[in-house]
């Protein structure tokens, strides 16, 4: 669905990542694991358009096989802050994406209060974000960011913000609101737990510069992950980023 | 009773002042002609209140059209240098320059290219109130986060609706706090303006009271000044209170 091709970036004299390429898959959630700097964030950020203007880059990315102009209305992107603007109510942060794209007022308000009842959030239209608890909160930045139905879905670290309790629940709502609407899920995590719970497949980075080291599925089904499956799957996610950052 | 708290240390510091004022002047027997008692002042002022009236509703005429167009002003260069780099590394040294020009030099200049009308008093208010404006408008803009920036971007924004959408709302702080300075400076431009050549306002009083040694008069007027600056400030904030409930959230987050 969405791939990246010999994707190299530079700042100046340094290479952040190079000639990494990989591929998402539509109704598959890819974790992104690696050491801190390898660059996983730089290339969720040029994919979501948003990367530093004084980096270099070269590569393409490529969506129904045909090349994407970067930002693309069909990859949504959520970054490590819930982002909601604290002068606006949680309603009006949650149409802010769908104005962006010309919808009216009146209709993005009536497509987003439809979904409020399955975010959890109904009641809290009218809230602002300092009123909502941080599990609340991030469920409205993922109601901003998934309501105008974009195919791709670049979550970067999304629970890191989160206390322990929060987070496992976040965890299995997210995958829940997946497997209603199957999308094609990047998620950076530096929590190797959160990555085997939740991932179809992780992509372990290697740092210097950035690369793809090792691409790892996870075949079983969710409900049916085994404690000692998941551990051996986490041994294996360790033993190779140890080996990374030495 | 949470405004007694506000108001109640400035009535004890400012009844200090007075009242050192009026002892000094009793004790020292000085002159009224060189430094006149506070009750004196007072007394001039009410003896003269309809001509320091007249004049005062003059001199904020000409502040609150100065100021509003200072403003509008002080909003569209900040958006011209925000949207380009270019424009604001080539004028923000001018703009400096500019705020380093003597009022003094330039106001008799003004009168002389645009006469006594309104005209060259509004451009030195403009000029004397924008720049504070300007430069807390910018640094507002810059404050707006990266993230929020990002989340917008990659929702396909455009850089004017990133602007209306975060990096203006995300300066209101900024801009309010600019505009508190700016306002403090509008009424004294104003009279300095006057000063320089006008057929009424405060600056004309001043003048007249000044040549005819009424030091009395002179500091009634200055006086009113004080008054007419704290009630700008007091229309800024209510105008900032009734706007923004929301923002202060902002602020809070």
């Amino acid at each position: 669905m969405l791939e990246v091709q010999s994707l190299t970036i530079r700042t100046g004299t340094d290479t952040l990542v190079k000639d990494l390429s990989l591929d998402l898959v539509e109704g598959r959630l890819t974790c992104l694991i690696g050491p801190s700097g390898c660059g996983k964030s730089s290339v969720v950020k040029w994919l979501a358009g948003v990367l530093a203007p004084e980096l270099q880059v070269q590569g393409r990315a490529c969506l129904y096989r045909k090349t994407a102009v970067l930002p693309h209305r069909d990859i949504a992107y959520q970054p490590q802050q819930d982002t909601l603007f604290p002068w606006l109510t949680i309603s009006e942060n949650a149409c802010v994406g769908l104005e962006i794209r010309g919808m009216t007022r009146r209709a993005a308000h009536q497509c987003v209060r439809d979904l409020f009842p399955t975010f959890g959030l109904q009641g809290h239209e009218d809230s602002f974000p300092d009123q909502l608890s941080g599990g609340m909160r991030q469920r409205a930045a993922f109601l901003r960011t998934i309501v105008h139905e974009a195919r791709v879905l670049l979550l970067d670290e999304p629970f890191s913000a989160l206390d322990a309790v929060t987070r496992l629940r976040m965890q299995g709502w997210l995958t829940d609101r997946l497997a209603e609407r199957p999308r094609a899920v990047l998620m950076v995590t530096h929590d190797l737990y959160e990555a085997t719970q939740m991932a179809d497949r992780v992509l372990v980075m290697a740092g210097g510069p950035g690369r793809i080291a090792a691409d790892i599925p996870i075949t079983t089904p969710r409900a049916d992950r085994s404690e000692a499956t998941l551990a051996e799957i986490r041994s294996t996610l360790k033993s190779m980023l140890l080996k990374e950052t030495t | 009773m949470m405004y007694l708290t506000y108001i109640y240390p400035a009535l004890v510091v400012m009844s200090v002042f007075l009242g050192g004022w009026q002892g000094y002047v009793f004790l020292t027997d000085a002159s009224p002609l060189v430094l006149p008692a506070p009750g004196d002042v007072l007394n001039g002022l009410w003896v003269e209140r309809s001509e320091i009236g007249r004049h005062a509703v003059a001199t904020l005429i000409v502040a609150a059209v100065g100021f509003s167009l200072s403003v509008i002003f002080a909003f569209a260069v900040s958006l011209i240098l925000h949207f380009s780099g270019w424009l604001r590394r080539g004028m923000m040294p001018l703009l400096v320059a500019s705020q380093t020009v003597p009022i003094v030099a330039l106001a008799p200049l003004m009168v002389l290219w645009f006469g006594f009308g309104l005209l060259p008093k509004v451009l030195l208010v403009i000029l004397v109130t924008f720049f504070p404006m300007v430069i807390s408008l910018m640094s507002g803009y810059a404050s707006l986060p990266r993230p929020f920036r990002d989340q917008l971007v990659s929702m396909g924004a455009s850089r004017w609706a990133v602007y209306r959408r975060a990096t203006l709302p995300s300066a209101r702080t900024h801009f309010f706090s600019g505009l508190r300075i700016s306002a403090t400076y509008a009424i004294v431009a104003t009279i300095f303006a006057e000063y320089a050549g006008a057929r009424q306002g405060l600056g004309i009083y001043i003048l007249s009271a000044k040549n005819n040694f009424r030091a009395d008069l002179v500091l009634s007027a200055v006086l009113v000044s004080a008054c007419l600056t704290l009630a700008l400030l007091a229309a800024i904030l209510v105008i900032e209170r009734a706007t923004g409930r929301r923002y202060r959230r902002a602020a809070h987050a």
